[in-house]
């Protein structure tokens, strides 16, 4: 009798409240699994960065790139478990057939591919239709059409014949036309693709299974503009849900796969080493086996590791503070991770970080020794510790992995008497100039603002030039005000990393190319008549011990010239859960979505 | 008349005397006193290393000795590169000085002169600018001082213009509202009937007696510029290459939860510190000077 009778009063109002809001927001319910009516989607939950937008030809960035390939597809893809990397037919039937001159690509195109369902298919009425030769033919002329800003084209240009012709006319005022013939890439039939280049390129097959080129439907572009960037119409596994900028992207399963019975089957090839783990159990499957993709902005290393540790995310990279406390020296996890069931791989990648000198600046330029001062300043051993050995310091332009890569070669290591020799045989004892008895200062030009460990870096790259006495001003731009000042050749030095499109060392000489000086990827302006005349006989010529030999050679002037201070390597480590299946470390992971299992309890794809 | 004027001289000689009878504002003008201490110390070691152009100390690095807790040879502990926590949470402070009194020397005489012209001419004078400290308030403050930020640089530069031009509207009000009450007092009225100049009246007559709402007002608005400078930088748009407090906490940021507490710990307590010292002696250097607040309790 003495209950106090107000639980009774409150509880029910409580309920009432609950069902309140659930009638406010009958689609309240966030999270897909949680649904009970349709079966229970296996869903991947992935971090990502800001992207530029769904349109392939206007991304050149990583995340853009890995958001573009889930869409588009390309004629040819990577085959996910073989190394060496090589290629495989994707929208193609088959590899191309090519002429005895090696200036002639043939290519047949998969019959039975469609696009995803879209209003702008007017003709059949919103159904998807084939692709064909032609879409392919289009999307070169998109690349190439200079009123699209594309920032891809260096993969085409001055290869394919005709195609900087039909460049130079899209630079007028008047709407490109784009039912011109271009001899260098035409549609023999409905599922025949030629390519007519200028000379050899061995790289083409790389070039084309990346997402500058692939099945692209005119309609689309006729009917939204320029808003084709935020409303993509592919092929690939998956379509874009919704995207709300700089904080999430959903990907649901494009159902145009099942519905027109097209089947990507998982490989049946892989090393050893991923058969030995298990990889080949899915060979033959059907692909994708993952329902939904969740990408989320998470711009904060400490937050993307915190919401992996709450499950949040299937799976997450290791920052550079959280490496020491996460993988041990053997890179194996730490006991406490790997009670949870969290898996690591690891993996060098063609990601190359380096401090460039502006090879036109009146100072820098012209002073080799003092580049070379710099870069015997620069202490190897200290900067990978502020790493926590999640690096390696290469030593020339060609990265562990490819053919040409000299890790031997290195005339310039860390050595402080030295650089302080060449000091004074550049002009700057002490670092101080005779004439003003000042210590010479020089800008550092840095991408970003808000990040710590971009700033440690640099603040330790100056501690480094400071001891052979000179004043390194660090300057932090945003984004675009940094891609600027290099465009217009005002940075004396930047720091900044290229990633390698393709396992090529070509790829990377490239950067050092005269021709290719700023707005081009040679953003240092470098220019040596030894190393072009080399680079332009490498260009056409195909993969050889000859053509390995004159890589290194190439590499070796640049090492010699200083150019670019080689600051790291990085090392991909990869951790996933437990549930998350498939996962094979790739150098280029655009697309590889489709092959990676989520087995979540009570998950659709519970098979593994 | 004569009552008005013994006002204003009671206000210059009775509030120190009011002021250190408080134990309280005998702490906060204590700590104050540490901070400038402090400030001036590192501005002195900062402009020895600009003199003799060599790395100043508190950018030294050891690579051998990052991550180290506060102890013998470094009592706040070192940092990611190893550079003693102390040391640069002193030059931080010198910079948290440098922007609060350079911001306030941009934004008082705006404010003040501003504020004392639209409260004693009134009319068209105060529409305009009234409408204009309005608009100013209704930007909100961050976004106009990134702008500014983003217009006339980086660096400390664009953190005194951005705080120093967005923060006149708050002291223009006030000085506004005192002089509209102080020009219908009758001494001001007897100063007019004598043929005094406008400048004269203001600047003589009026300005004295609304001495203690500037005075109040800086002490308050001081360690809002030095929080909104921590914030700035914190986010990257503020101090370049120098160690503010904001690049000390988002340094800190990236290990806080591996345990290496003691750079956030020290920087934010110092930061704390300062702020609520200086908002305490605001509190109670109004006490003192305002002579409403004063005739109430006597």
């Amino acid at each position: 009798m003495h209950a106090d009778p107000t639980p009774a009063i409150r509880l029910p109002a409580w309920i009432g409240m609950l069902l309140l809001i659930s009638l406010a927001f009958p689609l309240g319910c966030g999270d897909p699994t949680l649904r009970t009516s349709a079966p229970v989607e296996s869903v991947l939950r992935q971090d990502t960065l800001r992207i530029r937008g769904f349109d392939p030809v206007k991304a050149g960035d990583a995340p853009s790139a890995l958001a573009i390939a889930r869409i588009y597809e390309p004629l040819l893809q990577y085959a996910y478990l073989d190394r060496p990397y090589r290629v495989v037919p994707l929208l193609a039937a088959d590899l191309p057939v090519v002429s005895d001159d090696g200036l002639t690509y043939t290519f047949t195109i998969r019959p039975g591919i469609h696009f995803q369902d879209d209003p702008c298919f007017t003709a059949t009425g919103g159904k998807g239709r084939e692709v064909t030769a032609e879409d392919f033919v289009y999307s070169v002329k998109r690349l190439a059409d200079r009123k699209n800003q594309s920032v891809g084209y260096w993969i085409l240009d001055g290869r394919v014949v005709g195609l900087d012709a039909f460049r130079e006319a899209s630079g007028t005022p008047e709407p490109t036309d784009y039912d011109v013939e271009i001899e260098g890439i035409r549609a023999l039939d409905r599922y025949t693709l030629q390519w007519k280049l200028t000379e050899p390129y061995p790289q083409l097959l790389w070039v084309l299974a990346m997402h500058y080129v692939c099945a692209f439907p005119r309609e689309a572009v006729e009917r939204y503009g320029d808003a084709i960037t935020r409303h993509p119409v592919g092929t690939g596994p998956y379509i874009l849900e919704q995207w709300v900028p700089n904080y999430r992207l959903d990907y649901v399963r494009n159902p145009k796969w099942a519905e027109t019975g097209r089947i990507d089957r998982f490989p049946s090839t892989a090393t050893e080493a991923f058969r030995e783990r298990g990889l080949l159990a899915d060979a033959g499957q059907p692909l994708p086996f993952i329902d939904r993709i969740t990408d989320t902005v998470v711009m904060d290393p400490a937050t993307r590791w915190l919401m992996f540790m709450k499950e949040q995310l299937d799976a997450s990279d290791v920052s550079r503070d959280n490496w020491d406390a996460v993988l041990d020296d053997q890179l194996g996890l730490a006991p406490a991770l790997a009670a949870r069931g969290i898996t690591v791989s690891h993996g060098p990648s063609l990601r190359l970080g380096y401090f460039a000198f502006n090879m036109e600046d009146p100072l820098l330029g012209a002073n080799r020794a003092l580049r070379q001062a710099m870069t015997c300043a620069f202490d190897t051993e200290a900067w990978i510790t502020l790493y926590n050995g999640r690096i390696t310091r290469p030593n020339g332009p060609i990265p562990e992995g490819l053919d040409g890569h000299e890790p031997d070669y290195q005339p310039f290591p860390f050595d402080l008497d030295r650089a302080k020799a060449l000091m004074v045989e550049a002009g700057f004892p002490e670092g101080r100039d005779p004439a003003t008895g000042r210590r010479l200062q020089i800008t550092l030009e840095l991408g970003r603002a808000d990040d710590a460990e971009l700033r440690q870096s640099a603040e330790l790259f100056a501690h480094f030039m400071s001891r052979i006495g000179i004043q390194i001003n660090l300057s932090y731009n945003n984004g675009p005000a940094f891609f600027d000042k290099l465009e217009r050749r005002q940075a004396p030095m930047f720091f900044l990393s290229w990633i390698g499109d393709y396992p090529d060392a070509e790829n990377f000489l490239q950067l050092f190319y005269g021709p290719n000086s700023s707005p081009g990827p040679n953003r240092s302006n470098y220019r040596n008549p030894e190393f072009d005349a080399l680079y332009e006989r490498i260009r056409v010529m195909p993969d050889t011990p000859e053509r390995t030999a004159l890589y290194q050679a190439m590499a070796r002037i640049v090492i010699a010239d200083c150019p670019w201070i080689f600051a790291y390597q990085h090392l991909n480590v990869g951790l996933r859960h437990a549930w998350f299946g498939n996962y094979a470390m790739h150098a280029f992971p655009y697309g590889n979505e489709k092959y990676y299992r989520i087995n979540r309890a009570g998950g659709a794809g519970g098979a593994r | 008349m004569s009552a008005d004027v013994q006002i204003a001289v009671a206000v210059r000689s009775g509030a120190w005397a009011q002021l250190w009878r408080s134990t309280r504002a005998r702490w906060c003008i204590g700590i104050v006193l540490v901070y400038v201490a402090m400030a001036l110390y590192g501005e002195a070691v900062y402009q020895w290393h600009q003199w003799h152009d060599v790395v100043p100390s508190y950018q030294h690095q050891d690579l051998d000795r990052r991550f180290e807790p506060p102890g013998r040879d470094h009592w706040l502990g070192t940092d990611a590169l190893g550079r003693d926590v102390l040391q640069r949470l002193v030059q931080g402070a010198r910079i948290a000085f440098r922007v609060g009194i350079i911001t306030s020397l941009i934004a008082i005489p705006i404010g003040v002169l501003l504020g004392a012209l639209a409260g004693y001419f009134g009319g068209k004078t105060d529409d305009v600018i009234v409408w204009l400290y309005s608009t100013f308030a209704a930007i909100p403050g961050l976004l106009f001082i990134l702008a500014i930020a983003m217009v006339v640089g980086k660096g400390l530069l664009g953190v005194y213009l951005g705080i120093g031009l967005t923060m006149w509207v708050g002291v223009c009000r006030l000085v506004r509202a005192e002089v509209m009450k102080q020009r219908a007092l009758p001494y001001v009225m007897a100063a007019r009937v004598l043929g005094y100049s406008h400048a004269r009246i203001i600047v003589r007559h009026i300005l004295p007696n609304v001495l203690h709402i500037i005075i109040v007002a800086f002490t308050l608005r001081f360690p809002a510029s030095v929080g909104t400078e921590v914030f700035m930088s914190f986010l990257g748009l503020g101090v370049q290459g120098e160690p503010s407090w904001g690049i000390m906490i988002n340094n800190a940021r990236l290990r806080l939860w591996q345990g290496v507490w003691w750079e956030m710990t020290f920087v934010t307590l110092a930061l704390f510190l300062l702020v609520w010292a200086f908002n305490l002696l605001g509190d109670a250097l109004r006490d003192a000077l305002d002579p409403r607040v004063r005739s109430q309790r006597t």
